[in-house]
């Protein structure tokens, strides 16, 4: 403890200084601004801040990305909730009840529960990994391909709770996420899959153009088609009671908080899917616990809460596996490994040994980050609120540019716009037929990675499937999975189920 | 119909004939003002990879000495054959340059069914800047302290052991396979996708070796988590005096590093080409650069365009062999 103390002084004193804090400033500033325009996620946002921080000194710079990248995130969320654009596959559950608490008038407690929440998840990571960093990194290395595999299928199952719709509506969804997911280049034999010969598919699809195109681009037409006087009502006409959460708010939301950052937690060492599975966790257990089921997708505060706080506390625990064993868990940390790389730090065992001041620096600049974001977004909120009074007719065209933009931004191919129009063409058949987007997202992202694993473990067992069984970390997610499947079948649960999936027939 | 041939040609001649001092004319101008813009660097894979940083360093610096920017444009995807093939088609001005290593101008050719564009024809070579060495490491848990005992290991329980690798028919396989053939032994291959993961997979036990990349796997070898016991390149690494090279531990001639040299289309005209072959190699010779690149597990290598062309010749030979030997075509 005395030693986590002082390593944690140490920490503040390389990273507190009148520069560095206008450094992370500058940082979170950049980051929202850059992360709230449409279509610009976290990767990308990152991707074209970078290169500002590599002529500053190590620490400045470090502290400056800690901003750029909680700055992004959090921009992230703001256009999810606003105009329903996921910024990365986490976002994609804030869409959900976000938009839906938007469309009720209520971005502004929205705006604010995902910030506070936000901090909140990203104080306890903090804390976190200045604790167990290096022995929660030890536990990320016990996954291997079988314990992806039950995670992964565990996760998808659970899925099947996102929907509000029909039961037969998410399995379809799910299906077709999985379908699109295969599309590039098999890892196992090198082949290309459903590629048709374009050499922009052979990575697969990207998550930014499914995601623009179902939730974006088919919102937008969902919109057009109702004239701009209906659809401007959706989001004008709604009171705007309050710009912050009430005292109900935060004592509904107090508790979705913590098991959200517990489920962040958890989930986030681990290198892959981290916040993503954390995030749709998450918002499956406070849909299970919540008195109010019946209010998730239709703008239930807790269905905010707790996924931002899981992703935030995933998002910061992915920092474990990256600085202590130099592995990213996703593009995003790959980004700033490489960020590390250039400023001279590799990220690996020994940095916290090597260069203790930068190893705690970077943590404490983390939590700098973090507060700062709050202090500069909380006033803010005001402001984001006001972007949905800009009418429809410039809001639409100024949002469909900068997707483009950001579409094309991630890997520098028009493909990927003509394939954000073909994927906006299906979001809207999607909302005609009353199908939601959200698990055809996460089967799209979890589906190759549990191809990816269940291959691969059953190359490395030459073939035998009871190694999923005999390991067990592996056996626990699976009969976890046992157990979901137990309870969305038996007939004495089936009431409630309805009652967690079903619309009522009012609605 | 023999007419209008014999004056289209007579005017294509007299045309050309006049053009040609034109054009003459035109290249010693640009030469004299080369570059008139911003100069694009393309880098087949995407920001903040290994190749892209070495890519920005050594971009930033012939900026500053070629008075415009350089602009690095990330072109990944596909093993690094869309971006070099970006480059292989760009106009030959000397306004676009590309990063070429192993994987875009070697192993892409000599692996993929298909791939758009020639690495000797489609390109002027101008120098190798850096080069990265592979280096052999095992889960500390396996029984072999050294490369004979690893092969002897091996043999004793054929098909029983398994390598990892950053993917089919990348570089971190196809130094393993050679080593197969070499030695006769059998060893599973498990593709990963990319070095953090494939590192990561050894490092938990997942998976016994990898013929890893040195920038990916010396932090953990020099830590004790991962056991090194074979360099890939001609020489000891200075990062790692004790451990033997592959080659002097039985098997002679073998290398294989990850090389990283600068492109230009074919066509640019020569006194660009040598303006910036000067500007590229002194750069790369600059103590400040060679220890940049030190920083990031690579090291400073110079050569001419002729021994390059050499290099790439005698590599797609090596590399083609142990690809049909074992047997992989991308698609």
């Amino acid at each position: 403890m005395e030693e986590l103390f002082a390593n944690l002084a140490l920490g503040f004193q390389t990273a507190v200084t009148l520069q560095n804090l206008i450094y992370c400033f500058i940082g979170v500033f950049v980051g929202t601004l850059v992360g709230v325009l449409p279509g610009i996620g976290p990767l990308a946002a990152i991707a074209m801040l970078l290169p500002a921080t590599f002529n500053l000194p190590p620490v400045g710079a470090l502290i400056m990305l800690a901003g750029i990248y909680y700055g992004t995130q959090y921009g992230g969320s703001t256009t999810a909730i606003l105009v329903n654009l996921p910024g990365e596959s986490a976002s994609v559950v804030t869409c959900m009840d976000g938009h839906a608490m938007a469309k009720n008038g209520r971005a502004g407690p929205a705006l604010a529960i995902a910030a506070v929440g936000s901090f909140f998840a990203g104080t306890v990571g903090t804390i976190l990994i200045a604790l167990f960093g290096p022995p929660l990194a030890e536990v990320a290395l016990k996954f291997g391909a079988p314990e992806y595999f039950s995670l992964m299928t565990m996760g998808l199952i659970a899925s099947a709770v996102l929907a509000s719709g029909s039961m037969l509506k998410a399995i379809a969804m799910i299906f077709l996420g999985l379908i699109f997911g295969i599309v590039g280049t098999d890892v196992n034999s090198g082949m290309s899959r459903f590629t048709f010969g374009a050499s922009g598919l052979a990575d697969g699809l990207s998550f930014v153009v499914v995601a623009m195109g179902l939730f974006g681009f088919g919102e937008i037409l969902s919109n057009l088609e109702k004239g701009e006087e209906a659809s401007s009502r959706d989001l004008l006409n709604a009171k705007l009671t309050h710009l912050y959460p009430t005292w109900e708010d935060i004592k509904l939301s107090t508790g979705s908080i913590i098991r959200g950052t517990a489920i962040g937690a958890f989930f986030g060492t681990l290198p892959g899917a981290g916040p993503t599975i954390s995030a749709f966790s998450a918002y499956a257990l406070e849909k299970k616990v919540a008195k109010n089921p019946e209010m998730f997708g239709k703008g239930a505060i807790q269905g905010v809460a707790g996924p931002e706080s899981a992703n935030n506390a995933a998002a910061q625990c992915a920092f474990i596996p990256t600085l202590t064993l130099g592995i990213p868990g996703s593009g995003t940390m790959a980004l700033m490994l490489g960020a590390l790389t250039i400023q001279g730090i590799a990220p690996g065992p020994q940095v916290m040994t090597q260069r203790p001041e930068l190893f705690w620096g970077l943590i404490a600049s983390m939590w700098i980050g973090n507060a700062m974001l709050v202090i500069l977004n909380l006033p803010l909120v005001g402001l984001w609120v006001k972007l949905l009074r800009v009418p429809y007719r410039l809001l639409f065209p100024a949002i469909l540019t900068f997707m483009a933009i950001g579409v094309y931004s991630v890997n520098n191919l028009d493909l990927d716009i003509y394939l954000t129009v073909f994927f906006g063409l299906m979001g809207y058949v999607f909302v005609k037929l009353k199908c939601e987007p959200a698990p055809l997202i996460l089967a799209f992202v979890l589906g190759p990675l549990m191809e990816e694993n269940l291959r691969r473990a059953l190359l490395i067992s030459r073939g035998d499937p009871l190694v999923f069984f005999n390991r067990p970390i592996s056996a626990t997610f699976l009969i976890l999975t046992i157990l979901l499947l137990v309870v969305m079948i038996l007939p004495a649960v089936r009431k409630k189920r309805e009652v967690a999936y079903q619309e009522p027939p009012s609605a | 119909m023999t007419i209008t041939i014999k004056s289209t040609l007579a005017v294509a001649a007299v045309t050309l004939a006049s053009a040609l001092p034109i054009a003459a004319g035109a290249q010693a101008a640009s030469n004299q003002t080369y570059p008139t813009k911003p100069v694009r660097l393309v880098v087949a894979f995407p920001a903040g990879g290994s190749t892209d940083i070495i890519a920005r360093l050594v971009g930033q610096r012939l900026g500053e000495r070629l008075g415009q920017p350089v602009v690095v444009d990330n072109r990944g995807g596909a093993g690094g054959t869309i971006g070099t093939e970006i480059a292989a088609k760009a106009a030959p001005d000397g306004h676009t340059l590309t990063m070429g290593t192993t994987s875009t101008h070697v192993i892409a050719p000599a692996a993929y069914a298909k791939v758009n564009y020639d690495p000797v024809k489609d390109f002027e070579p101008l120098t190798l800047v850096a080069s990265t060495p592979y280096l052999l490491v095992l889960n500390p848990g396996v029984k072999a302290n050294n490369l004979k005992e690893f092969i002897a290991l091996a043999k004793s329980q054929p098909g029983k052991l398994n390598f990892a690798s950053a993917g089919t028919g990348s570089t971190t396989q196809l130094a393993m396979e050679m080593l197969k053939l070499a030695a006769g032994i059998d060893i599973v291959h498990v593709p990963y996708n990319g070095n953090g993961p494939a590192g990561t997979a050894v490092l938990g036990g997942q998976v016994q070796a990898l013929f890893g990349s040195m920038p990916a796997v010396l932090p953990h070898a020099q830590a004790g988590r991962l056991r090194p016991i074979g360099v890939g390149t001609a020489k000891r690494s200075p990062a790692l005096p004790n451990v033997p090279t592959v080659a002097e531990s039985g098997f002679p001639g073998f290398e294989v590093s990850l090389w990283l040299g600068f492109f230009a289309p074919k066509g640019t005209p020569k006194p660009i080409l040598a303006r910036l072959q000067k500007e590229l190699t002194d750069i790369a010779n600059n103590p400040e650069m060679k220890a940049a690149f030190e920083k990031n597990g690579a090291s400073s290598v110079t050569n001419t365009p002729a021994e390059m062309n050499a290099l790439m010749k005698a590599e797609l030979e090596k590399y083609s062999k142990v690809v049909k030997a074992v047997g992989i075509e991308l698609k």
